[in-house]
């Protein structure tokens, strides 16, 4: 059958071209169509071999690529280099013409206490979270692997969060960690505490807090990553280990986390950009002001609250404060990159 | 240095060698003999002299997310505005409203292409009548005036690139504020609804009352500081900003700590939730859950109410607003624009005030779906807003307003979200007694100024 299908593939448009000349596998020619196409803008023979010449020009992997280049160009590296650009203006939304201002921007935002309490924040959401972002989606993944009667159930439920909306999952953690919400009532009545824990009006458990919703967020997705690279971890080794007398830990720290070394590395990179660019899930438990006082606005929060407001904003010096974010993001990826290294050799 | 034409080039190469149209940030391109918002536009749109013209040719009005309700009002008085004035043609445009919504609106100004008739709020009023992108009216149309109420006509007031303050929107419609509560919850706590508090301060007194008697069960109002942040004291008549509006002045006003003091001891005192300090929780909805003694305070909450939660609707009560010291109302209403760049500005202007005219407010006014209250005097003596059947609380509320709109006045202060971000922000660490009322006050204002500083 499966053969019989195979004679049935479509014939080709042009009559006459339907029998392979001899020497010729139609598989290495372009179809008719656009033969015909490139034969009226490139001129000279056109001949077969000139076809295939055409495919050996210098320009034509450029073309491919073109539109990645173009899309690329116009919307990430024109914008990077703009925004590099305006940190040393001090251009507003409305307003025409700006000025250059040199440094300004920049000892603005070193001098400004609220830079520093938004880049502790960051650097701290980075450090708490991007190690349990690493370890525990591995851990979780690791319990959903094998397969099981009924594991699909469990691995749809650990992704699900994934799929929720920022704003719906912020909206669900505020009515679990309200004064009068379920976790407090469940240790209340369950006379673990008398006064309720104030999760969403103390400035460090808002910052727990959030911390704690971008790892429940963020946990199905980076399993998926780990469940894909545990596939590729080579049973025999786990068989051999265990013949040899390795318990279940020894087999974790020997075998598995060298064979899914590199999605950790993966991960950690991925989950350290992210973690500094943490707004909303501060945004749903700390409000608009950024917890109590502002004590809990991360980098991007600071960003919103000098630069993009879109009649006053400052978007120069908000500008300034983006190209620090991303010189602090680069910093931590490499430092990182270089530590796994030299733990490596 | 001026950068303009430098970072203009940079900018440019950098486009051209990706094929992208615009520049960047840069602005409007200079020359001409009239400009205006760094626009070329045609000489009548500037300087002094009425604005002369046929009312022909074609202009776009744009309104923000209102075709998907009334799309029927708005088609009714372009048709009725392109009969009145045959060879005039109105393309009416319906922005969604999203939160990209300025962004764009800003870009179409600085592109010289602001839509001819434009709805904006307060903060962009001010914004584009300070970068010259609206008609001055007080030039070009110095009897625009004549429909709107007074007191609303007379603050309707926006300082241009000079500082002058000018007229360069007409009123539209506003929302208006009264008083609401819960009667029940207020007879608990041994308050008489028929007594209503007349001052901020009188508010907060009660308010003290139900913290007593609530035992945590239900609550005053909400805590972030940022729901009452600055009506209550500019009712108060605390003196917000300097006149020229370039530093604020509010820390000076030893009633300004009064109120932080009175939101302080009423926070520790429980008369408030303490987990509402920061929180973007909406009391339209801790209100219709019963938590709330004191609803929201703009007339369409009721409306809200009613269809959500009918039961504490019925118990809900309206009075006045606390005029306090100010002695009325303020609330700056929906504004209408006209382009300076408009290629067709008498079109355009007679087309505003045609949509603002007594008599196709009052018709939208009556629609079933909105709770609007017009700036136009004929309006609001209308038998529509006088009549009160009943007990029923949105009728009362809707008569209270429109008496209250006619000595109402625009000049709200309008903080920027940064602004009221960065105020509120203190506050709420004088709250959680972290700081003293006045240190929470003086830094709340150093930092508000230094954002007008670095802003626009």
């Amino acid at each position: 059958m499966a053969q019989h299908a195979l004679d049935q593939a479509p014939a080709p448009a042009s009559p006459g071209a339907g029998a392979p000349r001899p020497g010729t596998s139609p598989a290495h020619r372009p179809p008719g169509r656009v033969r015909r196409a490139l034969r009226s803008v490139v001129p000279g023979p056109t001949t077969d071999a000139g076809g295939a010449a055409l495919y050996r020009r210098w320009w034509l992997p450029w073309l491919w690529m073109a539109p990645a280049i173009v899309g690329t160009t116009v919307f990430g590296v024109f914008p990077f280099l703009n925004t590099i650009l305006v940190s040393f203006t001090d251009a507003k939304p409305l307003g025409g013409a700006y000025d250059l201002v040199g440094l300004d921007n920049y000892t603005r935002m070193l001098s400004d206490p609220d830079f520093w309490l938004a880049t502790r924040n960051s650097v701290l959401y980075a450090v708490i979270v991007v190690p349990l972002m690493v370890l525990l989606p591995l851990l979780l993944a690791i319990l959903v692997e094998k397969n099981l009667p009924g594991i699909g159930f469990f691995r749809s439920a650990f992704y699900t969060p994934v799929l929720a909306s920022s704003v719906v999952v912020g909206l669900s953690w505020q009515w679990l960690l309200s004064d009068q919400g379920l976790v407090n009532t469940w240790l209340q009545k369950a006379h673990i505490i008398r006064e309720a824990i104030p999760f969403l009006s103390d400035s460090w458990l808002i910052l727990l807090s959030a911390m704690g919703l971008t790892l429940w967020k963020g946990l199905g997705w980076y399993m998926i990553f780990y469940l894909a690279a545990l596939g590729n971890v080579p049973k025999e080794l786990h068989e051999a280990a265990a013949v040899d007398g390795a318990g279940a830990f020894r087999r974790f720290w020997h075998i598995t986390v060298p064979g899914v070394r590199q999605s950790m590395m993966l991960v950690g990179t991925l989950t350290g950009i992210g973690s500094l660019r943490v707004f909303t899930e501060i945004y749903m438990l700390g409000g608009s002001t950024g917890g109590p006082g502002g004590a809990d606005r991360t980098l991007p929060f600071y960003i919103r609250d000098v630069g993009l407001d879109p009649l006053t904003g400052n978007a120069g010096y908000g500008a300034a404060v983006s190209v620090a974010l991303f010189a602090l993001t680069l910093g931590l990826t490499l430092l990182a990159q270089r530590l796994t290294k030299e733990d490596e050799s | 240095m001026r950068a303009r034409r430098l970072t203009r080039t940079l900018t440019c190469i950098a486009a051209l060698s990706l094929a992208a149209a615009g520049c960047g940030l840069s602005g409007g391109s200079g020359g001409g003999d009239a400009t205006a918002g760094g626009c070329e536009v045609d000489q009548g749109n500037v300087g002094s002299g009425k604005l002369s013209g046929d009312v022909k040719g074609t202009i776009t009005f744009q309104t923000t997310n209102l075709k998907k309700d009334f799309g029927d009002y708005f088609n009714g008085v372009i048709s009725a505005f392109e009969k009145a004035h045959p060879g005039a043609k109105v393309k009416w445009i319906d922005d969604p409203g999203d939160a990209t919504f300025t962004q764009r609106l800003v870009a179409d100004a600085q592109g010289c292409t602001l839509p001819d008739v434009v709805n904006i709020n307060v903060n962009t009023a001010v914004a584009l009548t300070k970068n010259g992108y609206l008609l001055d009216l007080d030039k070009k149309a110095p009897d625009a005036g004549e429909p709107f109420v007074p007191a609303l006509w007379k603050s309707s007031l926006y300082a241009d690139a000079k500082g002058t303050k000018v007229h360069s929107v007409l009123p539209w419609y506003s929302g208006g504020i009264v008083q609401t509560f819960n009667d029940d919850l207020l007879r608990k706590a041994g308050l008489d609804p028929a007594k209503p508090p007349t001052t901020v301060l009188g508010l907060f007194e009660d308010a003290e009352k139900v913290a007593k008697a609530s035992d945590g069960k239900y609550y005053a109002f909400l805590a972030n500081p940022q729901l009452r942040i600055p009506a209550d004291w500019q009712q108060m008549g605390i003196r917000i900003l300097s006149a020229d509006g370039k530093t604020f002045t509010f820390a000076d006003d030893p009633k300004t700590a009064q109120w932080v003091e009175a939101m302080t001891r009423l926070y520790k005192n429980g008369g408030m939730p303490r987990d509402s300090l920061s929180s973007t929780q909406d009391p339209a909805n801790v209100y219709g859950q019963g938590k709330l003694v004191y609803g929201p305070t703009n007339p369409n909450f009721l409306r809200f109410i009613q269809q959500n939660n009918p039961t504490v609707y019925k118990k809900t009560g309206v009075a006045r607003f606390m005029l306090d010291d100010l002695g009325h109302t303020v609330g700056a209403p929906q504004y209408i624009g006209v382009a300076s760049t408009s290629k067709n500005a008498a079109t355009a202007l007679a087309f505003a005030q045609f949509l603002t005219d007594a008599k196709n407010q009052l018709e939208w006014a009556k629609d079933p779906n909105v709770v609007i209250f017009p700036s136009t005097t004929a309006s609001l003596d209308d038998p529509f807003f006088q009549s009160v059947e009943g007990d029923d609380p949105f009728a009362r509320a809707r008569k209270i307003v429109a008496s209250d709109r006619k000595t109402a006045t625009a000049d709200e202060i309008a903080l920027t979200p940064g602004e009221l971000n960065a105020i509120s922000a203190q506050i709420q660490l004088a709250m959680q007694g972290k700081k003293s009322a006045e240190d929470a006050l003086k830094e709340a204002q150093s930092k508000a100024n230094e954002l007008i500083e670095q802003g626009s």
